[in-house]
Parts: structure tokens; sequence; C-alpha cells
């Protein structure tokens, strides 16, 4: 069954999607989104509610394969220490994002210059600055204006920023003392009453959804936004295949509803948002845009460790922004007497409710027998911990393929991600949880547990088309439009070309916002299919 | 989501139950001023873990099998070493029902995940205490991709006081006065 063509039509209501949508339907695009997903009510969210700590670790996992919703699609992770993690919902993996919300820093998108590795982005941190300042406004940024690891705005964020706590302010005396960059995080997350939403209660619960729409989702800061602009969103709709004609240029998209009925939605121009696991699969399975033999290639996931202090003193750190209280770069930029190249950004977070604490930790210990409430007085609400985001440097050995034996519920063949670690990163990691262990120490704690590689750390999805100049070794030009299908882009994480090492969806975003201004500004010599 | 629901849940037999208390009272016996997990996850409770969690009923009762023996370390290393899935299901309704009873949570002092007022308005006390102003006075962290080396800013400010004037970061006050 046709449906009414759309002047763009987008796969994947998330960040990059909603991103696009919105603008284009601010410029009268007749803009069509197709959600595999379905709204959410978050007066569902189980953030507020008494079984939260148990519904996360399923209904709510940011896993997939754990979740197994109806919107989801099966990933096959047998050959990833690393399991990538998403939701499939209207606003996407906004939906359990933590809301933290660094931008890449200048020397991301030089490191083929600076440090003879990987490559350089052809476009650079200075280029999109008026982004990020315009998607800091459409998300709502809380922060602290003024850190010296990035160079000096011309616009502040639009809010003050979210306390610290207790946790926040111990760890930071002991930056301080060691002389260590720390700065208050940057959250995409309400400080104040801002655009229709409310402030953060501080639940800590942001990855369970937020009940009070202080974080940012695009659910809340740009559908309502488009869709009163015209656009339309259809959910419950999972794309199987982009089609094209015989000039190599997009026609729509085929997709398949719940009851697994097959649609077609034919579109000027496509827009891929599906994530850096979706969007290749998508390709792949449409043949599309792949003269390069890059789609799905130089996946990059962020290895992720974890370094917890315990405290004598109360902290309360099962509250807070779960988006980060606090972040470090000091140990970001390359040196090389360290072993490796590149670095990791450290974010400082809440450590989680008593079910988390009682349970084995992520470092395996367990506490069982008359110590156990010896354990979870001394855990629970006396910890910080340290996210230590390595840079993960592109390899086109780690990669996404379609699966030949697993399907998603319409037939539809998974991805299988292939992904191992580099010497790098590990020697980045090893060298960081080090450092990370000299600050817990400086801040006074008295234990202090490691966490080397998460499993369940895979949040930050990037590199599988790459952007780049060169048609030979880039899937998408440096306007995020596909070198071999002159009407198509790809506007989520597939398009970075390098990883840097902080949470990537402010950077995101920002692209994909240029990408859109560039659809816009272009679009009377814009190819389109007859 | 997931919608079914499993009053039935703690249908167990005599026997399970009575196993299930034996392993919760070992996994969480009374000590500390604390009770045991047996005395606290009542029916009611089990009830609770399980309408939020319908997926750990069948863990759960393979879990609690006549044929693991009557030695409960056995059966904890058994399932610790054959089946790791049940003895964390096993694990997790146990301390899921636990730690949801209001009884225990005052015990640890822990209020749940409550609502608390973000007060944006008020002075940060890194602040008051300088921690900024020593970040600040080191200078730029950030690496310039034009000379490769750490940025150097000439009229970069030292202190939070000079780059704001002393004045609190900008926001909705929501109707109170700055501290």
């Amino acid at each position: 069954m046709a449906s009414e063509p759309a002047d763009v039509l987008i796969i994947g209501a998330g960040a990059s999607g909603a991103v696009v949508a919105l603008r284009l339907a601010e410029a009268g695009f007749k803009v069509t989104c197709l959600e595999q997903g379905e709204w959410l009510n978050r007066a569902d969210y189980p953030g507020n509610k008494l079984d939260w700590e148990l519904k996360a670790r399923k209904d709510w996992a940011t896993s997939p394969n754990i979740r197994g919703l109806a919107s989801d699609y099966p990933i096959v992770e047998d050959d990833t220490p690393v399991s990538p993690l998403m939701y499939n919902a209207v606003g996407g993996s906004t939906i359990i994002f933590a809301g933290a919300w660094p931008r890449a820093l200048p020397s991301d998108f030089r490191v083929r210059s600076l440090d003879g590795i990987a490559d350089d982005w052809p476009i650079d941190y200075f280029e999109l600055l008026p982004y990020f300042y315009r998607t800091d406004k459409q998300f709502g940024i809380s922060g602290l204006p003024g850190d010296p690891a990035y160079p000096p705005d011309t616009e502040d964020a639009p809010m003050p920023p979210l306390p610290i706590g207790a946790a926040g302010l111990k760890v930071a005396r002991g930056m301080t003392k060691l002389g260590w960059h720390w700065w208050p995080e940057f959250n995409s997350i309400n400080s104040t009453n801002y655009d229709g939403r409310r402030p953060c209660v501080q639940r800590s619960t942001c990855q369970s959804g937020c009940n009070e729409g202080a974080k940012a989702s695009t659910d809340l800061t740009h559908w309502p936004k488009a869709i009163g602009l015209g656009a339309t969103l259809i959910t419950g709709a999972r794309v199987s295949r982009i089609e094209h004609n015989d000039k190599a240029l997009a026609t729509g998209a085929t997709w398949i509803d719940r009851d697994g009925a097959e649609h077609f939605q034919p579109a000027k121009v496509v827009v891929l948002a599906a994530n850096a696991i979706g969007t290749p699969r998508l390709l792949l399975l449409s043949g599309l845009g792949n003269s390069s033999g890059l789609v799905g290639k130089r996946l990059m996931m962020h290895p992720f460790a974890n370094v917890a202090g315990l405290f004598e003193e109360p902290l309360m750190s099962w509250a807070g922004q779960f988006g980060d209280l606090i972040e470090s770069l000091e140990f970001y930029e390359t040196d090389e007497k360290r072993g490796f190249v590149r670095g990791a950004r450290w974010g400082l977070a809440p450590t989680g409710g008593p079910i988390n604490t009682a349970l084995p930790s992520r470092a395996g210990e367990q506490a069982w027998g008359p110590d156990h409430h010896l354990h979870v007085r001394s855990h629970l609400g006396h910890g910080a911990n340290w996210g230590l985001f390595a840079e993960d440097l592109p390899d086109e050995a780690n990669h996404i393929t379609l699966s030949d034996t697993v399907t998603d519920a319409s037939g539809i063949p998974a991805p299988e991600v292939h992904y191992r670690m580099s010497d790098n990163s590990r020697r980045m990691l090893d060298f960081h949880i080090e450092r990370a262990k000299e600050s817990m120490d400086a801040a006074g704690a008295y234990k202090i547990e490691v966490d080397r590689l998460m499993r369940y750390s895979g949040w930050h999805l990037l590199g599988t088309a790459r952007m780049g100049d060169d048609p030979k070794t880039s899937v998408v030009d440096r306007w995020n439009r596909s070198h071999d299908v002159k009407n198509l882009y790809v506007v989520d994480g597939s398009c970075f070309v390098t990883s840097s090492g902080v949470n990537p969806t402010s950077t995101i975003v920002a692209i994909a916002l240029r990408a859109a201004d560039h659809m816009v500004e272009t679009r009377f010599e814009q190819q389109v299919p007859a | 989501m997931t919608t079914e629901r499993v009053d039935d849940a703690t249908t167990l037999t005599d026997d399970e139950r009575r196993t299930l208390a034996a392993i919760a009272d070992r996994l969480i016996p009374a000590a500390h001023g604390m009770p045991s997990a047996a005395d606290v996850v009542t029916d009611e409770r089990l009830r609770f873990a399980l309408n939020a969690r319908p997926d750990l009923a069948e863990p759960l009762r393979q879990a609690l099998r006549p044929e693991l023996g009557p030695d409960l370390q056995a059966r904890l290393d058994t399932l610790g070493a054959d089946e790791p899935a049940t003895l964390y299901a096993l694990q997790l309704v146990i301390v899921g029902a636990y730690y949801t009873d209001a009884g225990v949570r005052d015990g640890i002092g822990y209020p749940g995940q409550v609502a608390i007022t973000v007060r944006s308005w008020e002075y940060p006390q890194y602040l008051e205490d300088g921690l900024i102003d020593a970040v600040l006075a080191r200078g730029p962290v950030w690496r310039d991709p034009a000379t490769g080396t750490r940025a150097r800013t000439d009229n970069a400010p030292n202190t939070y006081a000079e780059r704001f004037g002393g004045t609190p970061p900008e926001g909705d006050t929501h109707g109170h006065d700055r501290a």
C-alpha cells in the first residue's frame, strides 16, 4: 500500500531524526518519519515507582536484547565484548540516555594531523560551533560557562548548572588537590523551568525515562513542534528497505507494520537517522551507498571502565542527575609518553539504589550472609563513580554484517556486531583507571573498586557510514549526503570519522542540524526522482 | 512493555516456599539490626517483585526445584557454576522483594528515589570555596589544532568572579531571590 509522497522521509525518530524533521518542517518541507517504536507516556516510566530497580533490569534495560520488546530488533553479539545499547521509540535513545552533553573537542576533528593516525574530519569544531549553540537551546542545556577545556564561548548554556551533590563536591576537592581539571557537567537536563518543561528533581533515574520531562528527549523537545508544523510521524513502522530507481536515486522506503503488512512510503529525499547499527543495517539490506565498501565498517563504541570510590561519610549518592555530576578532561589530549594516543573523558555519576548495591557488583564482588548488611550500609549512598570513556579509533575490522540466521519479528535479518577493543584503547583505559584511582584516593575514598571493561556500555554507536570528501574512502560527504545516492542522507552517529572521547549526542545533533540547514539552502539544486 | 501479571506466582509448593525462605535467610540473615529476608519476603512482597518481573517466575521455580537437594550451599554453588542466570534470578527476586519493603528501607536510611528541588538560584558551594577559580587559574586545557599544543589564551579569566563579575550563573529563579 503506497502513501502520500513526502518531500523528505526520515527513518528514525531519535535525536538526529527529530532535529532534521523540525528544521525541515520549519522550512516548509513535507516531512514524514517512520519510527519502529511507539509514543511513550512518561507517567508509565518506572523511576518514581517502588519497582524501578526491578524494571530497570528488564523492560527498561538499555540493551534491546534484554528488553526484547516488540519495538526492538535483536542484535547478534557473539563476537563483541561490548553490547550495543539503544532504545526504539519516539525520542529514540534520548528516552534512556543519561543526558550528559559534552561537545567533541577541537582536536577530535584533526586526529590524523595531530596524532598521525586515523583520519581528519572534513569539518571542524569551529564550523560546528553555531550549530552547538542552536541545539543547546533546542534541547535545553544546563551548565556553568567558562570551562577551560574548551575554546571560549560567545554564548552560554541557556540554564545554570545542575547541582554536583555531595559526591561531586567530594571528588572535586580531590581533583583540586591534584591540580587536575574538573568542571560541573553540561547536561541536557533542565535546572529551571525551560521550554514548557519542568526542572530536574534529582531522582537519578534518567536511564529509565524521565518522569518529570526534565531531561531532553526528542518526543518532548522536537516532535510536538515538528508535528505542529505539519510533519507526519508514523510509529510501529519498521523499514525493511530503501528503494531506488535506475538513476541511483532513492525513491522511498518499504516498511512493515506490527501486523506484518507491507507499505511503501515514497519520498523525494531519504534521511537515515537510525543509529550506527540500524543505519548500516538498512543500507546493507538495501544494497545502497556502499561503493566505498565502508558501510557498516569502522564501528566505534567507546570502551568504558568504571572506577568507584567509597567514602566513610554519607553522600546520598543515589540522588542527582545521572547525566553526570562533574567531568574531567585532564587527560583527554594525547601525551605519547603515556604509551598510547588520544585520551578519555571522565564523568562522575550517582551510584544507584539498594537493589543495585545489594546484588553482585560490576566488578563481581558479592556480599551475602551477616556481612550483607554491612556491605549495603557502607556502599549505599557512600559512593562516587568515575565513568571513563576511551576514544575508540576506527578499525575496519570492527563492523556490522547481516545475520544469516537471526531475524527480527518482521523477518528482517538482524545485525551482527564484530568488535574488538584495540591495544591502544586497552592501554588508554589502564592509564585512566590508575589516574581515576588516584583521584578517588585524593578525595579520601577508603576503598576503590574497578570494572575494567563493562559489557553493557555500548551507548555510543559511531562511525559505520563515515563522512569524508573522497568517495573512495567515505560513505557520505561533508553535508552528510551519500556519495553514491544523491538524495540519501545519513545524519546519525554513523557519520563520525573518529569517535572523540566524549558522549556524542551533542555533536551528533549539531552535525544533523548543519546537514538540515544545507538541505534547506540547496533545496532547489537537490536531485530528486521523477 | 511487559503487561502479563503473575498473581499466581506465589503459588509455590510448600517445599519450594521452605527452600526459598531458607535461601533468603542464608543470603540475607537477621544481623546488625536488620531483619532476615526469610521474614521480609512474604507472599505479598514476592508477588510485588514478580508482578514487576514476571520473567523471573520460571527461573525462580527452577532455582527451587527439589532435584538440587537439601544442602543449600551446594544448591547455590551448583546454580552458580551451571546456571548463573537462574542463580541471578533467585538473588534478584529475594533482593528485589527485600529492599522494596518499607521497614527495610527505613533500616538502611534510604527514602527511595524521591523528588528533590533543584535550587539553581543558589550560589554553588564549589564557587564559594574557590574550586572553580583553581581550575581557571591553570588556564586552557584544550589542544589547539592550529598549533598542536595546549591552547594559550592571553586574556583568559583567572577567577570565576573575573569571568562573570561575581554574579551567579544566569537562570530562572522561580521567583526566589538569589542567596
